[in-house]
């Protein structure tokens, strides 16, 4: 009888988890067919690299869940990097990483800004960003990747607690924050209700002007985040990086289990769909696939994902 | 007759109903006039526009298809890989003579389509996710089929003809090939959108309930829309081979956002249901005089990004103002 509910509640746990679903089978067929990939260093290896795109894909989520789009975010990455390696030198760490933080997530503000109080879409908004950052990225390290030589800057992209990256664990705390912040605070619940039904939220007294404001805003601050990793991993600023990282960030959010239509998504899933991502290209690595076939895959992987969470939501309006 | 409805068209024009197209286009001209004012008049000489029209006709051509697939409120932002796969393809097929070749190229690239369009309509899938997922997928099978580089051989090692490139140059009665074909593929579409299915496009696009409702067939007139956006990416990518001499899996990159952000500035709106032809063409001449004017102002290529930015961003506001 006992068993039972625990079983029920592993139920209900999952059925509403789907994307963690995926991934722990994904992480069971991969460890049964290559050896190799359950240890330590192959582990540390995907939550390192993907750590980046974890946190790009937390912004995207949010802006996804508002119903909106931010397609500024890998030239965003690029831009903090560049701005972190031309002030590493003559400032040091602290006040470069603030100032490039600070200045992407002023960039992210006027994303919201225009967002919030014109009628351009989002799309044509952060396309323009796209174009706007990388320029203002190129111009300023005059096209040239910039390395930079500050040791406890690099050692923070290597760094690892209990043989834990620390990145890792950086982009886990921003997690859980953020997955409490939108389950616990009335922002959270607004941002859904944006998403949902936008003039059903104006009119029931939500400042919809407002939550988009903050959520293109620290959608920035978190791709900033992102190029400040990026940074301290590649030891340099490339004005070239990141590009395409937003739509790799979009496709982990769908896998997710989010929508491009608003109103759905989750933390947990967003999670499991940038982990999912990582599993799968380094279990192709493994087996040795040849990397102009991954792209394939990964397209059948998004399709995949969609339509299953289009069933899902399909059954959730039935019922 | 003809007095009154030219006078009916100016009014039209003027009032407020047409007036995003309108404001775009007074920016269009202003920018003309600037960069004619910078150059001393060099801009304006037949040669230059020529020129233009030249570096232009992909992006033309590839937009005129992302437009019809806006006008259904989709987007398209696999273009840019198909352009790049049927580049490669064309280098590929060779073999068979060049008319085949051109035809394999874009069969295939019509099939991407046909199956972008199945997807949309019958598997119920946001555009963006399924163009975002095939480009993933065109691309891979064209690097695959280059093997990662660009590529001058066909499938039996025959080298690709270096002549290939002199095409691009030539022209009849003064009048260069690119020049033609831009013309000629402008006539169609326009056409096109004058047809029944052209009439149905807009209407799927402005209210596809309504449209479900007076029975149009809005599956079929999607599914053709995506085939006709990929064939004319798929022309593209043969322009390309034609111009360039050879194929590469990895042209295109730019292409998508570029047409999106060219559709965006002629006045198409991302939610569907309006846009027009002329105001495409418009959209991408806009961007290419604003290079030019950078260019002549000897701003550097970086900073230009940061300009077309913004120049995007403030067509498009001018465009958002919509009759309430």
């Amino acid at each position: 009888m006992k068993l039972n509910k625990i079983f029920n509640l592993f139920r209900a746990f999952f059925s509403s988890n789907s994307p963690l679903v995926v991934l722990i089978l994904m992480i069971i067929l991969s460890s049964l067919i290559f050896p190799n990939f359950l240890t330590r260093l192959n582990i540390c290896a995907i939550v390192k690299q993907y750590s980046i795109i974890g946190f790009l894909a937390l912004g995207q989520l949010l802006v996804l869940i508002t119903g909106g789009i931010d397609l500024s975010q890998g030239s965003m990455v690029a831009f903090t990097s560049i701005v972190v390696a031309v002030l590493m030198e003559p400032c040091g760490i602290f006040i470069s990483v603030t100032v490039a933080i600070i200045s992407s997530t002023f960039l992210g503000f006027i994303n919201g800004f225009l967002v919030s109080r014109t009628k351009i879409p989002p799309f044509v908004v952060t396309l323009g960003m796209l174009s706007i950052v990388r320029g203002l990225a190129l111009t300023i390290s005059n096209t040239k990747p910039i390395s930079i030589n500050n040791d406890i800057f690099i050692q923070f992209g290597k760094e690892t607690v209990f043989n834990v990256p620390l990145i890792f664990i950086v982009w886990i705390i921003a997690s859980i924050i953020l997955h409490l912040y939108i389950n616990r605070r009335k922002m959270g619940c607004y941002i859904y209700a944006t998403g949902g039904s936008e003039e059903s939220a104006r009119l029931s007294g939500v400042n919809v002007r407002r939550v988009k404001l903050f959520v293109y805003t620290l959608c920035a601050f978190l791709a900033a985040i992102g190029g400040v990793i990026w940074a301290a991993r590649l030891r340099s600023g490339s004005p070239i990086g990141g590009s395409g990282y937003e739509l790799e960030s979009i496709a982990a959010v769908l896998v997710g289990g989010g929508s491009l239509f608003g109103g759905v998504g989750s933390i947990l899933g967003t999670l499991a769909g940038v982990l999912t991502f990582g599993v799968i290209n380094s279990s192709l690595n493994m087996a040795g696939i040849s990397p102009y076939w991954q792209g394939t895959l990964k397209g059948i992987i998004i399709i995949i994902a969609v339509v299953i969470s289009q069933i899902r939501l399909l059954r959730r309006d039935r019922n | 007759m003809s007095r009154t409805s030219f006078w009916q068209k100016f009014r039209e024009l003027l009032s407020f109903e047409n007036i995003s197209l309108f404001r775009v286009t007074l920016i269009f001209l202003l920018m003309i006039f600037i960069a004619a004012v910078l150059s001393n008049g060099v801009f304006l000489q037949l040669e230059n526009l020529l020129n233009i029209v030249k570096q232009n006709t992909i992006l033309i051509i590839v937009s005129l298809g992302q437009l019809l697939v806006i006008i259904i409120a989709g987007i398209d932002l696999s273009v840019g890989s198909v352009l790049a796969l049927s580049s490669v393809n064309f280098v590929i097929f060779q073999d068979f003579g060049l008319v085949p070749a051109i035809c394999l190229s874009l069969l295939i690239s019509l099939a991407i389509g046909f199956i972008n369009g199945l997807l949309v309509t019958y598997g119920r899938l946001p555009a963006f996710v399924v163009t975002l997922a095939s480009s993933l997928v065109v691309t891979s099978v064209a690097m695959v089929v280059s093997k990662g580089g660009t590529i001058k051989h066909s499938l039996s090692g025959i080298k690709l003809d270096d002549k290939i490139s002199e095409f691009f140059k030539g022209s009849i009665f003064g009048v260069p090939y690119p020049v033609i074909i831009f013309i000629f593929i402008l006539l169609i579409i326009e056409f096109f959108l004058r047809t029944r299915i052209g009439h149905f496009t807009y209407a799927v696009g402005g209210n596809e309930k309504a449209a479900i409702i007076s029975g149009i067939p809005v599956n079929k007139v999607k599914i053709i829309i995506f085939m006709v956006a990929s064939t004319l990416a798929g022309i593209g990518g043969v322009i390309f081979v034609l111009r360039v001499g050879l194929g590469n899996p990895q042209t295109g990159g730019n292409i998508p956002l570029d047409s999106i952000a060219a559709v965006s500035i002629g006045g198409a709106s991302l939610a569907g249901g309006i846009g027009t032809v002329p105001g495409t063409i418009i959209g991408v001449f806009t961007l290419s005089t604003l290079s030019n004017i950078l260019n002549i102002l000897n701003v550097s290529p970086s900073l230009q990004y940061t300009f077309k930015g913004i120049v995007i961003l403030m067509a498009v506001y001018l465009n958002s103002f919509k009759k309430e």
